[in-house]
């Protein structure tokens, strides 16, 4: 078996193993009439926290506590364990009281963001590695501006050479704005090649009417065309792979501290249960 | 106000002597002393005269009996002559822990935090930007045997039954690791009281450069003294009797092809179309030609293939240890006919071979090589693995190398990245591009990466500009004050900042640009500046594979997706493993 594969099946098992172990403990707890959700309560705290430590990991890139991907593999693993922690800790029910649901829905936002960046940052890579030129992110308005100032040079070129302005006018009607400024939003979350293509359409269209010496000059902007467009795909799929972690830390400290807030909570309301 | 800029002197070649000992009166000594006496020095200009190479790239050492003065295994980057008493090299290996190599202590836990802690804010801040000195050799880095003594107790119990050769006043040692950029391949001890003259590998090429004499008898020495370590060992002859090696040893032939000095052509070289750079590179055995015995690889690269089409295929390269020719050699002695060569061997940039003829393996070696490993190496073109290369955990001397798919194999090859030993290989199907990698880096250096996240691709793989602490470092070549060097302990190529001027010579003759000159500051902030010119200071830098930490790279360790990972291009097996996970 392939060292990966090896690695996945080993820590499922362990992962299921403690699932079922705690499992296996909250009924029995339960059948004996007795209270787990202190106890349940007490893991998924640990479990967050041990969670949140691997940001800290990160931050301490000179200390030897082991590599960054035996902390992922852990953060992975006991992420996935703790959702059914959650469960058992909430009895697969709607929490109630605001600080209950504030919690539930930080928790169930984080676990979602994680399984998000899980996905993406399974899936995104392989299709960065697809492009045929790889880009440094703080890059991209460099070479952003670089682009357009080649689009411009090669229209202006164009029109000098032939004397007409049937290609500048394309330009400065649909390439301009296409060239100079980022994409939307939408873009970003969903990055789509139909802007790319209606854009290679309308310059196929225009070539008909345009002289030999522009021709030359067309077939430049059709490569600039699809640089520009691969460089939009890279930075917006680079910008997902950055965005998630901001959005999945961002929900993690709240959650840190609306637990603790908690867990305070219960032990000085705790009636006797302890 | 704090100040922007600060003038200095601009560091010179010899502010840092290597011997902070050498007076007028011992330079004058020695220039009485062969091979010095007959040196003509007007031969020398005048801003490299040989008073001044004597005085500044020498040091006179004195040895009391029983200590090491190198050690095998460790890289060395001097020569040394007898100035008197006697040393015995030791031609077998020895327990390293009678050799005084503790293991390794690195930072621990505290001291690692509180490095962190009390690092500048800012990036290139040096606390000593001058050089002093009593800076000049920084015990950890060098682990200099010269200022730390290692001694062996009880000599001749320790050299009973290991060959040893004894050398006197006016011979040279130590010549093959300082001008190969390879490690020592023997220890030696003094015997006696000894006092040795040791010269650093800069001094000792502009000596033979300007003295034929000397050039020729190092070269000699090179040759006579490499060749049986070489064939000793050789899978293929390890288990040879002592006297039919030395029938061997008298009939193998030198040879040399291609430049030393390969990296002043590799920009060159990389314009090229891959089929006409093939066919370009030195041709040491063709294929189809007849066999004319068996090829060992002693030094540098050199490529396997096969014509294809209208060009040629890679399907292997060679390295140190490896040898060619053999199934075509073993098929000649079985058959008594000489048969044809079924591959091309080429050498990439510069390769040292053995040639051992077919009549010599026919009488001294293949007798007495047992049947079932004629066999195993006859249905090999070549063995691929060897000691030095393609240590797969259950994979046997002479197996089949792991599977890398032709195009990888062209792409390292093409690119000379094969002459990676710590290479930062990336696998761009997993990587992130958090870089996570970089701001470790940064981390443990200076505030400011040692490499770039960026650099060459082949599909889903990239090597990225990070040193890859090469078989030959060809950066070391030109480097006027040897500030960079490889560390005698880890063979890890490293920087030392105390001694570099900012040249650029290193960063220049790096094929793979992956060293960079990077302004100093002063712990205030403020830019240095050279007081004549009011240039910046440069300083030379690079990755050191961190280590001074424990753990290893801090760039490998911080890799959430295993995409990263410092990696041996040159041995195809580990390769083959971090291709196939």
């Amino acid at each position: 078996m392939r060292p990966f594969a090896s690695r996945r099946l080993t820590n499922s098992v362990l992962t299921v193993a403690g699932v079922a172990g705690i499992t296996a403990w909250t009924v029995w707890q339960e059948n004996k009439l007795g209270r787990a959700d202190f106890h349940t309560g007490y893991v998924l705290i640990g479990a967050v926290l041990f969670l949140a430590c691997y940001n800290l990991r990160k931050k301490l890139p000179v200390l030897p506590w082991t590599t960054s991907s035996a902390w992922l593999q852990a953060h992975i693993y006991i992420g996935l364990a703790s959702a059914v922690v959650f469960g058992l800790h909430v009895g697969w029910k709607v929490p109630n009281g605001f600080l209950e649901i504030s919690i539930a829905v930080l928790y169930c936002l984080a676990f979602v963001s994680g399984i998000v960046g899980l996905i993406w940052t399974r899936t995104l890579p392989p299709q960065l590695a697809r492009l045929s030129e790889e880009i440094i992110f703080e890059r991209t308005a460099m070479i952003r501006a670089q682009l357009r100032d080649r689009a411009q040079r090669v229209v202006l070129e164009s029109v000098h050479a032939s004397g007409a302005t049937t290609l500048g006018e394309f330009y400065a009607e649909r390439l301009q704005e296409y060239f100079e400024r980022p994409r939307r939003l939408g873009y970003y979350l969903w990055p789509t090649n139909s802007l790319r293509r209606e854009l290679l359409a309308e310059l196929t269209a225009v070539r008909r009417y345009l002289s030999d010496p522009e021709q030359e000059k067309c077939e430049q902007l059709f490569a600039l065309v699809r640089r520009r467009d691969d460089l939009d795909f890279q930075v917006a799929l680079q910008w997902r792979l950055k965005g998630w972690l901001f959005v999945h830390l961002g929900l993690t400290y709240p959650l840190v501290l609306a637990s603790c807030l908690h867990g305070w909570l219960a032990h000085l309301f705790d009636g006797g249960a302890l | 106000m704090l100040d922007l800029e600060i003038a200095v002197n601009r560091p010179q070649r010899w502010d840092v002597p290597f011997g902070s000992d050498m007076r007028d009166e011992d330079v004058d000594r020695l220039l009485q002393v062969e091979p010095f006496r007959s040196m003509d020095a007007d031969r020398f200009p005048a801003a490299l005269p040989l008073r001044g190479i004597l005085q500044n790239d020498t040091r006179i050492t004195d040895h009391p009996d029983g200590s090491i003065v190198v050690r095998e295994g460790d890289y060395g980057h001097s020569a040394f002559l007898v100035l008197r008493g006697r040393v015995n090299v030791v031609l077998e290996g020895l327990d390293p822990e009678t050799l005084g190599r503790p293991p390794k202590a690195s930072q621990g836990l505290f001291r690692s935090l509180a490095k962190m802690w009390r690092n500048p804010s800012l990036p290139e801040v040096r606390k000593h930007p001058v050089a002093e000195n009593k800076l000049a050799v920084s015990r950890d880095q060098t682990g200099d045997l010269a200022n730390t003594r290692v001694f062996l107790q009880d000599v001749p119990r320790i050299l009973m039954g290991t060959r040893s050769v004894s050398l006197h006043s006016g011979e040279i040692f130590g010549e093959l690791a300082a001008l190969t950029r390879t490690p020592r391949t023997a220890t030696v001890l003094a015997d006696g009281d000894a006092l040795l003259l040791e010269i650093r590998w800069q001094g000792l090429r502009d000596l033979m450069r300007r003295t034929d004499a000397l050039r020729h008898h190092i070269e000699r020495l090179y040759r006579e003294n490499s060749l049986r370590v070489h064939l000793r060992e050789t899978p293929l002859l390890t288990q040879l009797p002592a006297e039919q090696l030395e029938a061997v040893a008298a009939e193998t032939v030198f040879e040399t092809y291609g430049n030393f000095e390969w990296q002043a052509n590799s920009e060159a070289d990389g314009e090229q179309s891959p089929t006409s750079a093939i066919v370009n590179e030195p041709l040491i055995a063709e294929e189809g030609l007849p066999s004319a015995g068996l090829i060992l690889v002693r030094a540098g690269f050199a490529r396997m293939s096969q014509r294809h089409g209208h060009g040629h295929k890679t399907f292997a390269y060679l390295g140190k240890g490896q040898m060619f020719g053999t199934a075509e050699a073993i098929e000649s002695y079985r058959s008594g006919n000489t048969a044809a060569l079924t591959t091309s061997l080429r050498a990439l940039g510069y390769v040292d071979v053995l040639r051992i003829p077919q009549s010599v393996l026919d009488k001294h070696v293949f007798p007495h090589v047992p049947d079932n490993l004629l066999e195993t190496l006859h249905d090999k073109r070549a063995v691929y693995c060897t000691h030095h290369h393609c240590d797969l955990p259950h994979e046997k001397i002479g197996g089949q190398p792991g599977s890398v798919d032709t195009a990888l194999l062209e792409f390292l090859v093409e690119s000379r990245f094969i002459n990676g030993q710590q290479a930062m290989a990336i696998d761009l199907d997993r990587c992130t591009r958090c870089d996570d990698c970089v701001r470790a880096c940064a981390a443990t250096h200076d505030n400011n990466p040692r490499f770039l996240r960026h650099g060459q691709r082949h599909g889903s793989y990239q090597v990225a500009h990070a040193c890859m602490h090469c078989v030959d470092p060809v950066c070391m070549i030109g480097c006027p004050t040897g500030a960079i060097g490889r560390d005698m302990a880890t063979g890890t190529v490293r920087i030392n900042d105390q001694t570099c001027i900012g040249c650029s010579t290193c960063a220049n003759s790096c094929p793979y640009d992956n060293i960079r000159m990077v302004e100093i500051r002063d712990s205030r902030g403020a830019i240095l500046v050279d007081d004549a010119t009011h240039q910046p200071i440069l300083k030379a830098t690079k990755c050191d594979l961190c280590v001074d930490h424990s753990g290893g790279p801090a760039c490998q360790r911080a890799c959430p997706h295993d995409a990263l990972v410092r990696l041996d291009l040159g041995n195809l097996g580990k390769l083959s493993q971090w291709v196939n996970r």
